[in-house]
């Protein structure tokens, strides 16, 4: 086990951001720290990287503590927290050089364009960070973050404020790090998107608390959806399926749609009894039923 | 060693960071504006200044010399420079977590309490290096520019005369008390420092404490009288004592003698107590302290 946290809580004054979390982070997995903003994912990635101090609970990352052995877990370890904030009146090459040295390395010119190329940034390494877009500064921080060869890479939001191909880029790369270069890799998200095309495991965090830990393709079991069901008159539809098998299955009524919960193969089955039952249907759209309560969480924080 | 290697990193970010050179580009220019106005309107100024003493005195040779306009230019730019310190040294922690280089360095496998005594060692290479800059504008510029004579330092109540072969060692040791008088400001911005989130606090902080203890040593009140001997702004300008020189019985001035070297010792020393002190809470405040930025 790389990562074993157990019950861990902070508090800030009254305000508990981390809630008695307990998961652990097997090696050479990406693991996928999902919830929506303000959930607790920074707070819980920053008190494993012994940035932040937990209130209580225990954090043990190579079966060491961090209390105890944080220098020593964080030479095995590489980070981007938030968003990767550089030295911007200095070149990519002299971050790298300058953060190698931070974690006692003297890496020579060829081994620092080397790990630059591995994020496609050999080509401007001499130029100075503040002329960067976000998509690499963000490649930048994950090469910083790699520069000491560690063997776990956490790296907080790391698609934030990118465009579609520096997240595709940033994918990529993840996957690269995981698959080629046999990392152990902890990704937090906002975007069950993001967690699911990348991650092996996956935790979900509201307001502090565990909601479900597992492997990406047991939790996101493709054969369990949630329909959302438009037709031109919802109450009507709701009542005719009230008054049927499907009852049991029926989540809600939304002004735009019904919500049924069903096994993908009973689809047809569903629509054709709707139909036989003259509702006239405009549409039917499918979503996992852990995608639809991780939205249900995101709507919520919303309003 | 780890300390060694932080204290070079940290050296190389402030001496590659343009903002380092506003302080060095300010002492040249108000040393090179001091030296413009005393060698156009000096000597007027001057003899202004002493005209009650040439009624009783002949005076001669080069009274307007390098060492003179050293002490002149010291005296301006040594009030002024605290904000010049701590401008580098208020910045060195709230800098780095405003913009958010300080979360990724403590993700490096770097001891807290190294790389807050690496920075702030960092801080004291600045200060000395900006002191040495200053010294060699306003003492070797002068120099050459004024050429050098016995010094004449004017006070409210006498007159001082230094001859030549004895200035150059007080300077070096005035240097020296500046030195510890600076770093104690740097020590003041520092601690402020870790508990900033960004540098402007920091810098009006420092500034703002030594204002109001200066005027706390202005002011001539019992209550404030007995705080002002732990104060260290009143030992800051403990340098001018090197200036100062024991006579003899017959009134004569002992050559390479200092009036009071007690009390300079005593004010070093005070300052060096709160040197250590501010970078003892620094390190304590930021062993604890939450990484949030």
């Amino acid at each position: 086990m790389h990562i074993q946290v157990d019950h861990l809580t902070k508090n800030f004054g009254s305000f508990t951001s981390v809630d008695d979390l307990s998961f652990s982070v097997t090696e050479g997995e990406v693991y996928g720290f999902l919830g929506q903003n303000g959930a607790g994912k920074s707070t819980t990635i920053r008190m494993l990287l012994s940035l932040i101090k937990p209130t209580s609970g225990s954090i043990k990352i190579f079966g060491e503590s961090i209390i105890e052995d944080r220098e020593n877990i964080l030479q095995r370890t590489g980070a981007v927290v938030e968003k990767p904030d550089l030295y911007k009146y200095l070149s990519a090459f002299e971050n790298m050089k300058l953060f190698s040295q931070y974690s006692g390395l003297s890496l020579s010119k060829t081994e620092i364009m080397r790990q630059l190329a591995v994020v496609g940034l050999e080509g401007r390494a001499h130029d100075k960070v503040k002329v960067y877009s976000q998509g690499m500064k963000q490649r930048l921080g994950i090469a910083v973050a790699m520069v000491h060869n560690p063997d776990l890479i956490i790296l907080d939001e790391p698609t934030n404020g990118l465009d579609p191909q520096g997240i595709t880029d940033i994918r990529n790369l993840i996957l690269m790090l995981s698959r080629e270069k046999k990392k152990t890799v902890v990704v937090s998200s906002h975007l069950l998107s993001e967690v699911e095309q990348i991650a092996d495991s996956m935790l979900i965090i509201n307001r502090g608390k565990k909601i479900v830990e597992g492997k990406v393709s047991e939790l996101l079991n493709p054969g369990k959806v949630q329909l959302e069901i438009e037709t031109l008159d919802n109450a009507t539809a709701k009542e005719i399926l009230m008054a049927s098998f499907w009852s049991s299955s029926l989540v809600n009524t939304t002004k735009d749609c019904v919500l049924v919960d069903a096994e993908r193969s009973m689809i047809p089955e569903l629509t054709k009894y709707l139909v036989d039952q003259g509702v006239g249907l405009v549409g039917i759209k499918s979503v996992n039923s852990l995608e639809a309560y991780f939205l249900s969480l995101t709507s919520e924080h919303a309003v | 060693m780890q300390y060694s290697r932080i204290v070079n990193i940290e050296v190389y970010k402030i001496f590659r960071n343009p903002r380092t050179y506003i302080a060095f580009l300010v002492v040249a220019v108000v040393v090179g504006l001091i030296q413009l106005g005393f060698y156009t309107d000096g000597k007027t100024y001057l003899s202004f200044g002493l005209r009650s003493l040439s009624d009783t005195f002949d005076l001669k040779g080069k009274i307007l010399n390098g060492y003179l306009m050293a002490f002149i230019i010291l005296q301006v730019l040594l009030v002024n420079l605290p904000l010049l310190v701590s401008l580098v040294a208020g910045d060195m922690v709230s800098g780095e977590a405003s913009i958010g280089t300080l979360r990724l360095i403590l993700t490096k496998p770097v001891s807290r309490t190294v790389l807050l005594l690496g920075k702030f060692t960092a801080a004291s290479v600045y200060t000395f290096v900006l002191l040495l800059w200053m010294a060699l504008w306003s003492l070797g510029i002068s120099m050459l520019i004024f050429g050098v004579d016995d010094m004449l330092i004017l006070k409210s109540d006498m007159i001082t005369q230094i001859l030549s072969s004895d200035v150059m060692w007080r300077y070096v040791a005035a240097f020296g008390f500046a030195i510890i008088a600076m770093l104690t400001v740097a020590a003041l911005g520092f601690f402020l420092s870790v508990f900033a989130e960004n540098s402007l606090g920091p810098i009006m902080g420092s500034m703002s404490i030594i204002i109001v203890f200066t005027i706390m040593n202005t002011l001539d009140l019992p209550i404030f009288n007995r705080i002002n001997p732990f104060l260290f702004t009143s030992h800051m300008l403990g340098w001018k004592g090197f200036f100062d020189i024991k006579v003899d019985a017959n009134n004569e001035q002992i050559v390479g003698s200092i009036e009071n070297l007690p009390a300079v010792l005593t004010s070093a020393g005070i300052l060096i107590l709160h040197i250590i002190a501010l970078l003892w809470a620094s390190v304590i405040v930021f062993k604890r302290k939450d990484i949030l930025s």
